[in-house]
């Protein structure tokens, strides 16, 4: 393999790994949603979005360091969530059918939000660079790799590997998978599910955001990126099997190399196309996904 | 009573690894009320939803009134005269119970006239009902209205899946009595885990087993068959 | 005393909708004399039959039918594509709107195909990708429709004497296309194919028990639907003078809907007026268009929270209650 050839290898390896580690975290806070609660929340690209402008406002208005202001948004996305959820998504919990209902609902959140955004930060700017976490630049064989995006990238793997570990072993964890599985059951063995079902989508939410502020330190970004995040957030779901993290990982990632190798060669639009296409047979033919629980 | 009217042949359904039904045959005569009994599970619901259309078998053929009916919609099934109800109730229960009998009539394969619908409604004591919703009313009227619904179509042949499952012990009594009297208007087909009902009703019973045919006979001679209270009557579940 | 079944009586003031139409038709066709003072009212009046006619399209396929469109935009999109692309290359107006409204009609069946699998959620969320995928072809496929860029500049229809179609008779005509569509609805809905739908979206399966055939039907709302879509598309075209990928997305499905299940999905006079309140609005607030962002978004999730039923529908169950209840139910019927 000649040398530059091999820096595209490793290029498209590299950025696969970080956009697929990001499809992935929002994926799983999207599926831990829609799996505890049977929300979909094609919101899902308005927080991204709402995250990374935040970062970008801390920041660059503020001055505030990234790393300070990565745990600020994660933090303010917990009492955004449970505002959110006492107002609007707690009363349909007995709703049947509720998942119809919650779509659009979040279809409306997704209409005003991008209306604030358009009347804030459109105004602003039409492109958004934070500054990085840490500097300097990493040889990896030719290819040379910003350091602060190895950073944003072990950053989301380690909480992938977080949340993993937290949805096994912790007790919160296990109450929120055990109403997973089946609502009626977890509460004859005790859970609490109204609460479990508050702090799942205060968990899913937490985990969009963060996927937000890491592709905004890694990335630049425009408001754009919000509805192709929504809908390739909802594909991943989809295809990875709705309420299955483990689903919503390997999808994430798989997608994540295809966005990086098809953008090498070919044109974005055709990434979104093959998403979107292969969400299409998924929801035709396998509606449970590929990894179904 | 030996015109065959139903006719279900090698029968088999698997659901992933799980075999429902296992190479099912029966026959029913036209006016030969026929009860199927088994355990939760042992695969009477599938059976109907077999012969209904709802479900495609994985083999095995099922022939109507003279015709093969094995693959068709259930739109043509209902339309060959071949009616069900489901083991809960299920009506169009936000529209009036004048909607439902009129949605009813839309597509009957012979639908009643109007003094013929104002007959059956009176029968079945649900005429005061006629412009409620049908989803405000008790399960027994709903039940009634469910019969109202599939008489309007005249149909060959009605398959009862649990007919007094959720009522009172006075109102299976009634039901028990509609049922019997309903034999003068079509075939019946029951499942039922309520003795009595098969007992009263059946002229002829089938046991199904974990997807298998157990036994097949008379009422009286079904219900004293030793390997049928062994592995049947005598649990929990009959 | 009404009987159990409809006769085949389709005279419309008997069925209690003649009044309103009547009303209707005298205010539609008197709105663009009226206006005719205020060439930008008029043309906010036009625009609002233009939403009109989309509201009853997508108030067969939501509000009697039971099935999300999402796409309904789109199939607009595709019949505005074709008529503006045949009369570039020198059709007639009015020979191109019918081939685009086919052509938005057979594609409304072929992308509707999914909801003979998918119920709910899930064939709304697949309309809203096929949604998204007709948008991206708008924009992809650049040299039918000059991309993300649009098209403008669409010449005005002509009329008998090579006379361009313009203002009033435009207006006239757009006023014509919300009345007839009105009337279709109407006689969908009292015919037996409205008794179908309506029982296929309270419970398809019990509906293919009762010997409805569920498929067939299905297909038939969304070739219908389509074509309210399609019709409009193609009036839209040229009336605006101007279309691109956004004339035709996410977005104005989902206003489309709004219109519908905020004035009372399932009723005939519901998402007209929904549109009436709504269409005007986001036309006004144009150049506001963020401030309509977050007032559209409001308002769905108002009609999710406060009115599953929109405002007419909540008017109309009330209704029903009170009515005192009939004893017997029969008067002889119409043969069959």
């Amino acid at each position: 393999m000649s040398d530059a050839n091999l820096i595209i290898f490793l290029s498209t390896i590299s950025t696969g790994l970080i956009l697929g580690s990001i499809f992935a975290l929002v994926a799983v806070g999207v599926t831990i949603v829609y799996g505890s609660i049977w929300m979909p929340n094609a919101a899902n690209g308005q927080f991204f979005v709402l995250a990374a402008l935040l970062g970008w406002t801390m920041t660059v208005s503020w001055g505030i360091h990234p790393a300070i202001a990565a745990i600020l948004v994660i933090g303010v996305s917990v009492p955004l969530s449970y505002g959110l959820e006492y107002i609007l998504v707690r009363r349909f919990y007995d709703v049947p059918n509720r998942n119809i209902s919650y779509f659009v609902l979040s279809l409306g959140i997704t209409q005003i939000l991008t209306g604030i955004f358009a009347a804030t930060y459109g105004r602003w700017s039409d492109q958004f660079q934070l500054p990085p976490l840490v500097s300097g630049i990493t040889f990896i064989g030719p290819l040379p790799v910003a350091n602060n995006r190895l950073m944003v990238l072990a950053l989301a793997l380690s909480i992938l590997a977080a949340l993993f570990a937290l949805l096994r072993y912790h007790r919160y964890g296990r109450a929120i998978r055990a109403v997973f599985q089946n609502r009626d059951a977890a509460a004859l063995r005790g859970v609490n599910v109204k609460a479990s079902y508050s702090l799942s989508f205060a968990l899913g939410n937490a985990v969009i955001f963060a996927g937000g502020i890491l592709f905004a330190l890694a990335y630049s970004f425009d408001l754009t990126v919000a509805w192709t995040m929504s809908i390739t957030a909802f594909a991943i779901m989809i295809i990875g099997g709705p309420g299955s993290v483990l689903g919503a990982v390997i999808v994430g990632m798989v997608f994540g190399f295809t966005q990086a190798a098809v953008s090498t060669v070919a044109s974005p639009t055709i990434a979104a196309f093959s998403y979107l296409g292969a969400m299409l047979l998924i929801l035709l033919f396998k509606p449970s996904g590929l990894f179904a629980r | 009573m030996n015109d065959i009217l139903l006719d279900v042949k090698a029968v088999s359904k698997r659901f992933g690894g799980v075999a429902a039904l296992k190479g099912i045959d029966l026959v029913q005569h036209r006016g030969e009320t026929l009860g199927m009994i088994g355990p939760n599970g042992s695969g009477k619901t599938t059976f109907v939803n077999v012969i209904s259309g709802h479900t495609k078998p994985n083999s095995g053929t099922v022939s109507f009134d003279g015709r093969s009916v094995s693959g068709t919609n259930p739109f043509q099934i209902a339309k060959a005269g071949l009616t069900r109800t489901y083991q809960a109730v299920r009506v169009f229960g936000e529209l009036t119970v004048r909607e439902n009998v009129a949605t009813a009539l839309v597509d009957a394969r012979d639908a009643a006239s109007q003094e013929a619908v104002a007959e059956i409604a009176d029968w079945l004591r649900i005429t005061h009902r006629f412009d409620k919703p049908a989803g405000s009313l008790t399960l027994m009227e709903q039940r009634q209205v469910e019969l109202l619904m599939r008489l309007v179509q005249k149909p060959k042949l009605m398959m009862l899946d649990e007919p007094v499952g959720g009522l009172s012990s006075a109102e299976v009594r009634t039901m028990i009595g509609v049922l019997s009297e309903l034999k003068g208007r079509c075939t019946i087909f029951v499942i039922e885990h309520t003795m009595k009902v098969i007992r009263e009703l059946a002229d002829k019973v089938v046991v199904l087993m974990a997807g298998e045919k157990l036994a097949e006979g008379p009422p009286a001679q079904i219900l004293a068959d030793q390997r049928v209270i062994d592995k049947y009557l005598g649990t929990a579940d009959a | 005393m009404t009987p159990v079944t409809e006769k085949k009586d389709l005279s419309l003031l008997a069925k209690g909708h003649g009044l309103p139409l009547a009303c209707f038709a005298v205010v539609a066709f008197a709105t663009p004399f009226l206006l005719s003072g205020n060439r930008y009212f008029a043309f906010v009046a036009g625009v609002t039959m233009i939403h009109i006619l989309w509201a009853s399209g997508m108030n067969l396929l939501y509000g009697y039918t039971g099935l999300m469109p999402l796409m309904f935009a789109g199939l607009a999109g595709i019949s505005a594509y074709t008529v503006v692309g045949l009369t570039a290359s020198g059709w007639s107006f009015w020979l191109a709107l019918p081939v685009g409204a086919l052509a938005a009609s057979i594609s409304g069946i072929i992308l509707g195909l999914p909801s003979l699998r998918l119920k709910g959620f899930y064939f709304t969320l697949c309309s809203l990708v096929i949604q998204t995928v007709v948008t991206l072809g708008f924009i992809y496929f650049s040299g039918l429709t000059n991309g993300d860029t649009g098209i403008s500049q669409i010449p005005l229809p002509s009329m008998g004497g090579g006379q361009p179609l313009s203002g009033l008779a435009y207006d006239l005509v757009l006023s014509a296309a919300a009345v007839i569509g009105v009337i279709v609805l109407i006689v969908i809905v009292k015919s037996t194919l409205g008794r179908r739908l309506i029982a296929i979206r309270e419970d398809d399966e019990l509906a293919g028990m009762l010997g409805i055939n569920v498929t067939g039907y299905k297909m038939i709302a969304f070739f219908i639907g389509s074509l309210f879509a399609g019709v409009g598309g193609a009036l839209y075209a040229p009336y605006i003078g101007f279309i691109s990928p956004r004339s035709f997305d996410v977005l104005i499905s989902m206003n489309i809907w709004l219109m519908v299940a905020f004035g009372g999905r399932g009723t005939i006079w519901g998402p007209v007026i929904g549109a009436i309140l709504l269409a005007p609005l986001s036309f006004l607030l144009q150049e506001y268009y963020t401030v309509k962002d977050i007032l559209y978004g409001l308002l769905i999730i108002a009609v999710i929270v406060l009115m599953p039923a929109g405002i007419a529908g909540g008017f109309l169950r009330k209704k029903k209650e009170s009515a005192p209840p009939l004893d017997v139910p029969a008067t002889p019927r119409g043969a069959k």
